[in-house]
C-alpha cells in the first residue's frame, strides 16, 4: 500500500499519518522521502490524533469545479495538539466568520473526495 | 559569466482576446523582435513560459511560434511554473546567455484561458497547488491568499480598507497602461462592496483572469551594443522555493522563495533594497503586494501596510510598487506575467514607458512567483 493510501486511511479513521525520523526525530506527514532536516530517509510510523486547532482558514463561496454544491465552506489550517504539524482541509457547513474564530478546537472526521474532512470539536 | 542586457519587449495586450493562444504568441514575440532590430535568424533559442496551453489545443508551442517567425530549425522549450513561469523562463534564459551557451534568446510569455468560464480557470488554477491537501479540499486561489491575508489581519496592525488601497492604487497605475486589462478607476467604498470571493478577499482584492502575451530579446552586451542602444543589463537573478503547501510553513504571513530568491539577486548586483528606484511585484491579490514589500526588503515585516498607507509605493513614492498597473489592473495571463514585468522595466529604463514614467529611475526589480509562492525568481535591472 503506498503512503498516500495509508495516509488516507489514517485520515478515515480520524487519524494522522506521521513519520519520524529515526536519525533526528524530526515529524513530517506520511508521503515525505527524505528528512528536511538531515536528509536521512529511515522513518518509523507516529499515528497522531487528528485534533488541533484553527491557525487560519477562509470562507470560499466562489468554488472551483464539484464544490457549488457545497458553498458556501470553509477551507481550514490547523495546527495538531500532539506536534508542531499543521494540516489543511475541508469544513463544511460554515457562512460566517464569526462561526470560527481563529484557535477554534477542530478535528479530522474523514477523507473523500473533498479530501481530508475538518469539523469543529 | 558574461554581461546579459534585454535588448527588446514587446507584447499584446492584456485582457479577454480573440485570437488562438499560439496567435498572440507569435504577434508578442514579432514586437520584441522588432523593438530589438534584429532578424529572426540572429536568435539562438525560444524559451516559451506557458502552463494551460491544453485549454486552448496547443501544447509544444515552441516550434509553432518559431516555425511562424520564420525560423523552424532553432530549438525551443516550454517551461511550466504556474504564475512563476514567465520569470523562470526569463531566469533560465540568462543563464544559458551568462554561461556563454547562447548570445540571443528570445523568451515569450503566453496564456489563454478566460474562454473556459470563472469556474473551470478556477479549478485550472487550483492544480497549482498541492493538490491533495489544498485543491481537492476546494481550496482556490483566492482562497489560499485569503487564509494568509486572515492571518496578517489577526497578526498585524492591518485592515481590509489597507488591502484596497493597494487594489486603488494598481487602477491608477493601470489607467495610464495602454495594454492594461482593467483600465478604470475605482474607489475603497468600491473594493470594500464588491463581492466576497473568499473571506476576506473580495472580488477588487483579486486580479483578473487573463489572456495576454509578452516577449523580450535577451542576449550578450556584445550583441546588443552591435544591434542598439537600448537595452538595459540584468545585474542580478535569483530563484528560491517555498514549501509547496502552505500547511508546511512555519509562517503564514511571508513567502520564503521570495526571501531566498531576493537575497540571490540582491547579492549578484551587489546592492540592496534600498537602491532599487521602483519593482513590478506579484499582487495576485492584494495582500500579496504587501507581503512580497516585506519580503523583498522594502519593508520590516508588519509594516508594509503602513508604507500603502503614506502612499510610499504610489508611483512618484519613495519605492513605487508595480507602476505598470501590476496583477491587479494590468492582469495576470499566467504563463505571460513575469515576462512582462519585464517588458515594463525595459520600457521604464528606456524612456518608453510615456505617462506611467517613474522619475529619475535607473535600477528597476521584478519579482514574480508560482502558487502560493512555492517557486519564485526576483531579478534585477539597471539602465545603461
Amino acid at each position: 500500500m503506498s503512503a498516500k493510501q495509508e495516509f488516507v486511511d489514517n485520515a478515515k479513521a480520524g487519524k494522522v499519518l506521521a513519520k519520524k525520523c529515526t536519525k533526528c526525530g524530526e515529524l513530517d506527514l506520511a508521503t515525505i522521502y527524505f528528512c528536511k532536516k538531515c536528509g536521512n530517509k529511515g522513518f518509523e510510523n507516529a499515528v497522531l490524533e487528528g485534533k488541533g486547532t484553527v491557525v487560519t482558514y477562509t470562507i470560499i463561496t466562489v468554488p472551483p469545479s464539484g464544490f457549488a454544491k457545497y458553498t458556501p465552506y470553509a477551507w481550514v489550517i490547523l495546527n495538531l495538539d500532539e506536534s508542531d504539524l499543521k494540516i489543511s482541509g475541508f469544513m463544511a457547513g460554515v457562512k460566517n466568520t464569526s462561526e470560527l474564530p481563529i484557535g477554534t478546537k477542530a478535528k479530522i472526521t474523514g477523507f473523500d473526495d473533498r479530501g481530508i474532512l475538518i469539523e469543529k470539536q | 559569466m558574461e554581461k546579459v542586457c534585454v535588448l527588446g519587449a514587446g507584447g499584446t495586450k492584456y485582457g479577454k482576446l480573440e485570437d488562438s493562444i499560439s496567435d498572440i504568441a507569435i504577434q508578442a514575440s514579432a514586437e520584441a523582435i522588432e523593438s530589438a532590430g534584429i532578424q529572426p535568424k540572429e536568435i539562438n533559442a525560444g524559451y516559451i513560459s506557458n502552463v494551460f496551453g491544453v485549454a486552448d489545443k496547443q501544447v509544444h508551442l515552441g516550434p509553432v511560434i518559431m516555425s511562424n517567425l520564420g525560423i523552424p530549425e532553432k530549438p525551443s522549450l516550454t517551461i511550466e511554473s504556474a504564475c512563476g513561469s514567465g520569470s523562470v523562463s526569463f531566469r533560465e534564459a540568462f543563464a544559458n546567455v551568462a554561461a556563454g551557451f547562447y548570445d540571443a534568446i528570445l523568451v515569450t510569455g503566453v496564456e489563454k484561458i478566460t474562454h473556459t468560464g470563472t469556474e473551470w480557470t478556477t479549478t485550472y488554477f487550483s492544480y497549482c497547488s498541492d493538490f491533495f491537501y489544498e485543491g481537492q479540499a476546494g481550496a482556490s486561489f483566492p482562497g489560499l491568499f485569503a487564509s494568509m491575508a486572515l492571518a496578517y489581519l489577526t497578526e498585524f496592525k492591518a485592515t481590509e480598507e489597507d488591502f484596497a488601497e493597494v487594489a486603488v492604487k494598481n487602477h491608477d497605475n493601470g489607467l495610464l497602461n495602454p495594454k492594461a486589462h482593467l483600465r478604470k478607476k475605482i474607489t475603497i467604498e468600491d473594493v470594500m462592496k464588491s463581492p466576497v470571493v473568499a473571506s476576506p478577499l473580495k472580488l477588487y482584492d483579486c486580479c483578473p483572469f487573463s489572456d495576454g502575451a509578452s516577449s523580450v530579446v535577451l542576449c550578450s552586451e556584445k550583441f546588443a551594443k552591435e544591434h542598439s542602444k537600448d537595452y538595459i543589463h540584468v545585474i542580478g537573478s535569483g530563484r528560491g522555493g517555498s514549501p509547496a503547501a502552505l500547511q508546511g510553513r512555519e509562517h503564514m504571513t511571508t513567502i520564503p522563495s521570495t526571501k531566498i530568491a531576493a537575497e540571490a539577486a540582491y547579492k549578484m548586483a551587489g546592492i540592496t533594497p534600498k537602491d532599487i528606484d521602483f519593482a513590478e511585484v506579484h499582487d495576485c491579490f492584494t495582500v500579496a503586494e504587501i507581503i512580497d514589500s516585506e519580503d523583498l526588503g522594502f519593508f520590516e515585516k508588519g509594516k508594509g501596510v503602513q508604507g500603502v498607507r503614506e502612499g510610499q509605493t504610489k508611483r512618484n513614492g519613495e519605492i513605487p510598487l508595480n507602476p505598470s498597473g501590476g496583477l491587479k489592473s494590468k492582469g495576470h495571463p499566467i504563463g505571460a506575467t513575469g515576462v512582462g514585468q519585464v517588458v515594463e522595466v525595459f520600457e521604464q529604463l528606456t524612456g518608453k514607458a510615456g505617462e506611467r514614467t517613474v522619475k529619475d529611475a535607473r535600477i528597476g526589480l521584478t519579482h514574480n512567483f508560482g502558487a502560493t509562492g512555492a517557486s519564485c525568481a526576483v531579478h534585477i535591472f539597471q539602465s545603461v
